[in-house]
């Protein structure tokens, strides 16, 4: 089963390593496919992280020109995912930071209430949903945000990697520059800060 | 193991970030220990509450970014084509260092010149400090023999500068405005806007960002001129490049966006436009934010 995985794991990066060298080469069409193969993951670590769909869309502009300019300067010396990762991450991490000098409002919702509906990321809320329940739902939700803002952004970015991506510590370590003891010591503390805030909450 | 250790293992136990005899350690210690047993459940419903606010990328927004995408990398690409060559050479001699850069010269060297000079720096007297970098690019005009046997060359040189400083610098910000109306490349355009967006109190980088938000072909940077004008979204000119982008933009995140800046404080002068779009508009936001702006000014849905 492992050599199964294992196999596939190596058949996937050699592809991916393939669209990365035709993209070096020009070719428009491999460094589309390239980008599909990643976008919507880039997205969602955006959104998630910035919680607002303009920002996202920025960091995703952003993130993927730079990888259109730079390609050529990419050697293999990591995957080409981790080196997208350090991209993207590097420009979410200046936004968080610009958020926190300019101590802006999580931004939840960016606008109005549409940007809400483009954003909505908890359950389902149906008409007929029990409305204490749908209360609760908010205020948690509410709470859960006001924790994560309260963390670094660096804090931030390790948590979201391993919660929401599911990356392994290690990894994380690779993409932000950083051990994998680094990434570990820091993912730690934001736990530990999640707890604190959230503890009498579950 | 003490319940002070596992407690702190306990995030990377759930996680699966423990080596394995840290694992079984802790394992065996949330089996006998009633407390951190307590603390491992408390960790599990923390994770359970953090998953419910999860989000993922719609769908429409990743269309609207790929399709952003594919208009900044055309335009990108689309340069003269010995630039292309010029960036093919590059890929070449990437291994070369001495070579690799700036190609300009590289390409000089093979035609027998060392134009490789610098133009000095501007006399603009801003803090910005202006440093010359290496990149320097040649288009060759005209490639003749002469009568001696030789060959008579004509060429334009373009020389590569750096420049670094805020946004206020004047020799930037100079940069930044012409960049923004200017560049083809709409990638740099999105890049210039967006640094111009937080000074849109300047009436020149107004006036930029509503000629961005207004004749800008990329959406992209229509989107970050759009953002720049929100604090000044009162304002009647602001409201007038609004109103037309509502109207008129044929991209409906930028249409969106204009519809929630123009609804925050409605005004008589937009009554029209909105009873306009709510009959015709496509978007479902758009719609109805159209609608419940009229409803607050007590206006009619329709137009008669």
């Amino acid at each position: 089963m492992q050599d199964a995985a294992g196999t596939a794991g190596a058949r996937v990066s050699s592809e991916v390593d393939s669209l990365v060298r035709a993209a070096q080469r020009g070719d428009q069409d491999a460094f589309e496919r390239l980008v599909r193969a990643y976008d919507q993951g880039v997205l969602r670590l955006a959104m998630n992280l910035l919680r607002s769909p303009e920002d996202a869309r920025d960091v995703y502009q952003e993130a993927f020109l730079r990888v259109y300019r730079n390609l050529h300067a990419f050697r293999f010396d990591c995957s080409f995912h981790t080196w997208l990762y350090r991209i993207v991450t590097n420009i979410c991490l200046d936004q968080l930071r610009k958020r926190k000098v300019r101590k802006e409002e999580p931004a939840v919702v960016e606008t109005s209430e549409g940007a809400m509906d483009r954003t909505e990321g908890f359950e389902e809320e149906s008409a007929d949903a029990n409305p204490e329940r749908v209360t609760w739902s908010r205020q948690l939700g509410r709470r859960i945000g006001d924790a994560l803002e309260e963390l670094t952004p660096r804090e931030r970015m390790v948590f979201e990697l391993r919660h929401y991506e599911g990356l392994r510590l290690r990894n994380i370590g690779e993409i932000l520059g950083t051990s994998e003891e680094a990434a570990k010591n820091c993912f730690f503390r934001a736990t530990q800060k999640m707890r604190t805030l959230l503890g009498d909450l579950v | 193991m003490t319940c002070d250790a596992v407690r702190n293992l306990i995030p990377l136990y759930y996680y699966g970030e423990l080596t394995p005899e840290e694992e079984d350690q802790t394992e065996a210690h949330i089996h006998e220990c009633a407390a951190c047993a307590a603390d491992m459940k408390q960790a599990r419903a923390l994770a359970a509450a953090l998953d419910r606010r999860r989000m993922e990328a719609l769908p429409s927004l990743l269309v609207e970014c790929r399709a952003d995408l594919s208009a900044a990398v055309r335009g990108a690409s689309a340069g003269p084509a010995w630039k292309l060559w010029l960036e093919a050479a590059g890929a070449t001699f990437a291994g070369f260092h001495r070579w690799r850069q700036p190609l300009g010269a590289a390409a000089c060297l093979v035609i027998g010149f060392f134009a490789a000079r610098f133009v000095p720096a501007g006399s603009g007297a801003s803090t910005a400090s202006l440093t010359p970098s290496e990149g320097v690019f040649v288009n060759v005009r005209s490639a003749l023999p002469d009568s001696s046997g030789g060959v008579r060359i004509a060429y334009d040189e373009t020389q590569r500068h750096e420049i670094s400083g805020t946004v206020n610098d004047p020799e930037i910000r100079k940069l930044l405005l012409a960049a923004a109306h200017e560049e083809d490349d709409p990638g740099v355009r999105v890049e210039s806007v967006g640094l111009l967006k937080d000074h849109a109190a300047s009436n020149e980088v107004r006036e930029a960002l509503m000629n961005a938000l207004l004749h800008d072909s990329n959406p992209g940077v229509r989107l970050k001129a759009i953002e720049g004008l929100k604090p000044l979204s009162a304002e009647a000119p602001v409201r007038g490049a609004l109103s037309q982008a509502l109207e008129y933009d044929d991209n409906e995140a930028v249409r969106m966006q204009a519809v929630d800046l123009l609804t925050m404080s409605p005004d008589d002068a937009t009554v029209g436009i909105l009873q306009n779009l709510v009959q015709r508009e496509d978007n479902g936001y758009v719609r109805s934010k159209c609608a419940k702006a009229l409803k607050e000014m007590n206006a009619s849905i329709g137009t008669f």
